[in-house]
């Protein structure tokens, strides 16, 4: 009897985490630990003269870039950040030294007295420092322009975002033998572990990683504890006993890594009969201080330069640029929340310049299945945008709503969205890079554990990769078991990025599973692993920026119901509808937790949340500053999903975790624009900003 | 060697003040934040410390003779639930952080950390609010509008302490309070506003206008206020550019992490508009 | 010094200590309750919420020496209750928990409400919420698990 997986389980994890037994990693009691606190730049650019450090009491000890026995280097895809800053400084609260003790308000107090003198060099805000350079076009876009029968150009800007998890970032280190253990909030077991191998230059059995319960990374917790890995690993190394690395909220918020901020200037040609013949565009991110995977999050904006639409031809410029400020990362959607807010609003005000319905314009240019892509691959699989754009017109009834807040003084505006989301690796990633593995153990009492690096941060990957092992097995869900992964007996399935979790890792479970039900034998133990082959129909050429960037692609609509409240320029979002394609839900539940809570953080990126960076510090630094959505701030949600399923992922699943916070913000920017009846160029649209629009902005 | 005294009572507590320097806590959800340090270890109290919140003598309220009397240490969702206090403080303190702050902060303790920003404040000064300090040697009543004389600063003495916040009741025709933050809850004020109308004979019996969040201390202009005694609601609305004239010159605010002087300004005197445009 | 008594999910405890240690740890180092968590150490996100006197309270802004005399729980004692059973099950049941690291925060915000107001509407949900942030689940299917405990727990608050 074929059961549908979609139908929701009671998640594996629902008890621990209600009941307040899960154990996150500053729950971890480990006798004897250390604790470690950073000592950090003072200064936003320039170099070190000389530290003078206290006398240090028995038992605390100073790390620094003369104790890492390997390379003095964090590993990303760009190796540029010290794992300690060696001379040269180059944000605000760079890591220097950790001081390391048994007695926080002693630590504290040897911190203060640190003497650190300086040398300032001019720092950098601007674009001029270029750390990575990109180009690529498709069709003859110079043609597209000189035949042009109207040229339309506008420039756009997104913020920075903090992904304010609710559990800060931290790990724990301590020696077993001469190995060292790190524990604690992270994505990617693996990313940390070949980090330490690199900064300890030792070999890959001396590096355990585990993962405990995991509050919150979208993207945060990517690579950006890899530095803290090093570090860590590092002073475990020099002093041998277990420390613990927990880093303070503000601390957190103040040099984690954030969102890219974002300056992008679009291009179109349009023809005389209101076509968009060629879109050219230059897609410029703020890397902060070091590169890290800048170029990575850079690639994703610029393979989505065209949005949701088939443009002929295509000529695409990016850069990230360096600058002496807080370095920018890894955050959900990872530069498709920028390149998607630029495109939908340049799309809707190249419609509102030319006198067209701005979504007529919009489904006139939507991709096709077989259409070509923005770098010339293929969209091969069947793509029903046209369904979900008339479903969440029909649910939210868009068109009557329009009408209605255009008439008189309404300040009250709907907006619309449509994007995807690229699954998985860019091009080859998952083959040359990666190369996942994924591994089942079934036991005696046929238990069957999943062994992978999958790592569950909220996305429920422990519950819905149990449901695939479960129904492929046809075993009951209570037989299947995903420990919390620790790299001593795991595979590498790559790292929890990219959306690739289900669509890749669980579409190998699921080969693994099948494989394992064909071979089952009732009371004897079986171990099976599997490989990752790539599809030998995506080819992508990184350096031209030409094929199939991705194998698969999740699509989505946004629509959303704003009103602006006349006298204090407020925006309150009244309602909102969302439909998606994502191939087949795992678990309806948790697909429905991950659209509300995707849009929400998107909302809140296009009107709410707000970092301004003055002089190289962070301005809004804590939780009370730094505003994120509470109960009060969310509107109703309706989630819908179309099934499509994919023939390449497991149950016809495709990625899923980042789709949803894609379309929020330009949803949200274009309500407010037709509520104010002023154009919006930049995010976050604040009620300072919407002052300003109504006062001295244009229509 | 530093002082940590959980006083049992009122007099207990006044002796300590009179004898040394001590920092009064209440709920303690602004001086906790203030004095931060590194998480597990104590917080950085340097003072002398009193322990005032579990005082009963300074729990309560009491209305009696026109006039609601609210204990130093009443909790504010105790306030806030309690059918004598009048409904704009109820608002503004519905407004203020969110339960778990409200379950254990304090109007003592909201007047004593004297933000520019303080939520209660406009209205309580609305209201012509007074307080009750107490030292060893005996009491004073201070209005409100006069206990807090900049940010952050009052006018209390060092042996004092607040036992007593007194609001006399007014019935007012029409009142109003308004809170702009950056989100619907838990968020610090950008600008606030409180303004209540009594009518008498078609007249102007008493007007009051408060602002908060967009000066040193809350904004309030008795003589401006005045002026309007006497006369018509329709006045009152023509006249309107005379009192925008007139708060554009008081009003000051600052461009800070939540928001810039333009926008506050603005808001301020639009809510006093709207205000003035819907009686 | 001082000596602080309260009692700590229905046992008397003495707490001999600063009287400035934040209640937040006390509880989590002192007795080895892991249940509530820092998450910002200001009172902004709710995650260290405990009842006192049935109340939520934050406490990593409450101090050890205003602990003197009252009943605090944690979300290890509530979950001791039948009511913490109609919770958990209403939870479950909306796919209201992912990361799980407000959660404890939120059971105890959702006791703290009901409690006090037995059916409350949605508007008074979310007040009872708002001082609890989440960053996965956008609130609603939480705000839709106290609804369901709401009504399955009928005439238990």
């Amino acid at each position: 009897m074929e059961k549908d997986i979609s139908v929701s389980v009671n998640k594996i994890d629902n008890f621990e985490k209600i009941s307040g037994q899960a154990r996150y990693v500053n729950d971890i009691e480990i006798p004897g630990a250390l604790y470690a606190k950073t000592f950090r730049s003072p200064i936003v650019s320039g170099e070190i003269v000389s530290i003078k450090i206290p006398t240090l009491p028995q038992g605390y000890y100073i790390v620094d870039y003369r104790d890492v026995p390997g390379k003095n280097a964090v590993k990303i895809i760009k190796d540029d950040m010290p794992i300690f800053a060696e001379k040269t400084l180059r944000y605000y609260g760079e890591p220097i030294l950790l001081i390391i003790g048994p007695d926080k308000t002693i630590i504290q107090s040897l911190i203060n007295q640190i003497i650190i003198d300086t040398t300032l060099t001019e720092p950098i805000y601007d674009e001029r420092n270029i750390g990575v350079n990109y180009h690529y076009e498709k069709g003859n876009p110079q043609a597209s322009f000189a035949e042009a029968n109207r040229i339309i150009e506008y420039t756009y800007k997104t913020g920075y975002q903090e992904q304010a998890y609710i559990e800060p970032q931290g790990l724990i280190g301590y020696p077993e033998g001469d190995r060292i253990t790190l524990i604690g909030s992270m994505q990617c077991p693996y990313y940390i572990k070949n980090a330490v191998i690199l900064a300890l230059g030792c070999r890959p059995e001396q590096v355990r990683i585990i993962q405990p319960a995991v509050g919150g990374a979208f993207g945060g917790k990517e690579e950006f504890p890899s530095l803290l890995g090093c570090q860590l690993a590092v002073a475990v190394k020099k002093i041998q006993k277990p420390i613990r690395l927990i880093y303070e909220r503000e601390e957190d918020i103040e040099v984690t890594t954030k969102r890219h901020p974002s300056i992008i200037r679009m291009k179109a040609a349009v023809d005389k009969n209101n076509n968009i013949t060629a879109i050219a565009s230059d897609i410029r991110l703020d890397g902060g201080a070091y590169l890290g995977l800048s170029n990575v999050v850079l690639s994703r904006s610029m393979i989505a330069s065209t949005g949701a639409y088939t443009i002929p031809s295509v000529d695409c410029s990016g850069i990230v640029y360096l600058t002496n400020t807080v370095p920018t990362g890894a955050f959900r959607g990872f530069g498709a929340p920028q390149i998607f807010y630029a495109v939908e609003m340049f799309v809707n005000h190249i419609a509102k310049d030319l006198g067209i319905d701005p979504l007529e314009f919009k489904l006139k240019h939507l991709a096709k299945q077989g259409d070509l892509t923005s770098t010339s691959g293929t969209f091969r699989d069947p793509i029903l945008m046209n369904e979900l754009v008339k479903r969440a017109l029909v649910i939210s009834d868009y068109r009557q709503k329009c009408e209605k807040y255009q008439i008189g003084d309404t300040l009250r505006g709907m907006g619309i969205s449509l994007f995807f989301h690229g699954c998985g690796f860019t091009g080859s990633g998952e083959a040359t890079i990666i190369k996942a593995q994924v591994k089942l153990h079934k036991d005696e009492h046929d238990f069957v554990d999943i062994l992978i690096a999958a790592v569950d941060m909220g996305q429920g990957v422990r519950t819905t990769i149990s449901k695939i092992v479960a129904n492929t097995l046809d075993i009951p869900l209570e037989k299947v078991r995903f420990p919390y992964p620790d790299t001593d007996n795991i595979t590498d399935s790559g790292p929890t990025v990219a959306s690739r979790t289900i669509m890749i890792v669980g579409g190998l479970v699921d080969k693994a599973a099948q494989k394992m039900r064909k071979e089952w034998q009732s009371g004897k133990s079986a171990t099976v692993i599997e490989n990752y082959v790539q599809p030998d129909y995506i080819v992508w050429d990184e350096a031209t920026f030409h094929g199939d960037a991705y194998p698969a692609y999740s699509w989505g609509v946004n629509i959303v119901d704003v009103s602006v409240d006349k006298i204090t320029n407020q925006v309150t979002i009244e309602e909102a509808w969302s439909v998606y394609d994502l191939g087949k839900a795992i678990d309806n539940l948790i697909i429905k937790g991950q659209a509300e809570g995707g849009i929400t953080q998107g909302f809140a990126y296009g009107y709410l949340e707000n970092m301004e960076v003055k002089n190289g510090k962070v301005r809004q630094r804590n939780l009370t500053d730094y505003i994120i959505p509470t109960a009060l701030d969310v509107c109703k949600l309706t989630t819908e999903l179309i099934d499509n399923p994919y023939a390449g992922g497991p149950y016809g699943a495709k990625g899923a975790g980042e789709l949803t916070l894609i379309g929020g913000a330009p949803a949200v920017a274009m309500a407010i624009e037709n509520a104010i009846s002023r154009r919006v160029h930049n995010i976050p649209v604040t009620p300072e900003s919407i002052m300003e629009l109504i006062e001295y902005g244009n229509y | 060697m530093v002082k940590h005294i959980i006083p049992e009572t009122l007099s207990e507590a006044l002796k300590y003040l009179y004898q040394g320097d001590f920092q009064i806590i209440a709920g303690g959800t602004d001086l906790m934040v203030q004095n931060r340090s590194w998480s597990e270890t104590p917080v950085n109290f340097t003072k002398n410390m009193l322990y005032c919140f579990d005082l009963l003598e300074l729990k309560g309220i009491n209305v009696i003779d026109g006039r609601v009397e609210i204990g130093a240490m009443t909790t504010l969702e105790t306030i806030m639930n309690h059918p004598g206090v009048p409904s704009l403080l109820c608002q503004a303190i519905g407004e203020m952080a969110s339960p778990a702050i409200r379950h254990v902060a304090t109007l003592a303790g909201n007047i004593g950390n004297a933000s520019p920003a303080g939520d209660s404040l406009p209205v309580l000064i609305l209201y012509d609010a007074w307080v009750e300090l107490r030292n060893m040697a005996g009491f004073r009543m201070i209005l409100l509008k006069d206990l807090i004389v900049g940010p952050r600063k009052t006018a209390m003495h060092p042996e004092e302490m607040i036992v007593k916040i007194v609001i006399p009741i007014h019935n007012f025709d029409f009142e109003s309070y308004i809170k702009v933050g950056g989100r619907k809850a838990d968020a610090i004020a950008k600008v606030s506003f409180a303004g209540a109308v009594e009518i008498e004979d078609d007249k102007i019996a008493d007007i009051r206008l408060t602002f908060g969040a967009v000066g040193k201390t809350v904004i309030r202009n008795e003589t401006a206020e005045g002026a309007w005694i006497g006369m018509t609601i329709t006045e009152l609305k023509t006249g309107i550019w005379r009192l925008i004239d007139m708060y554009n010159q008081l009003i000051q605010p600052i461009d800070d992490q939540r928001s810039n002087k333009y926008y506050r300004k603005t808001v301020a005197i639009n809510l006093m508009k709207d205000f003035i445009d819907r009686l | 010094m001082a000596i602080i008594k309260f009692t700590l999910n229905h046992k008397q405890v003495i707490v001999n200590g600063d009287p400035n240690r934040r209640l937040l740890d006390v509880i989590r180092n002192d007795f080895n309750l892991k249940g509530l968590k820092e998450g910002c150490g200001e009172g902004e996100c709710g995650a260290c919420a405990v009842l006192i006197n049935h109340q939520i309270v934050n406490s990593c802004l409450y101090v050890l020496a205003n602990a003197e005399g009252k009943d605090i729980v944690t979300i290890e004692g509530f979950a001791e209750t039948k009511r913490f059973a109609v919770i958990k099950s209403a939870f479950e049941t909306a796919g209201a928990v992912q990361c799980g690291f407000c959660t404890p925060g939120m059971i105890i915000a959702t006791e703290s409400l009901l409690n006090a107001n037995p059916h409350p509407s949605e508007a008074e949900i979310k007040i009872g919420l708002s001082g609890n942030l989440c960053r996965c689940t956008g609130y609603n299917m939480i705000v839709e698990a106290v609804q369901i405990a709401m009504k399955a727990g009928e005439g238990l608050w």
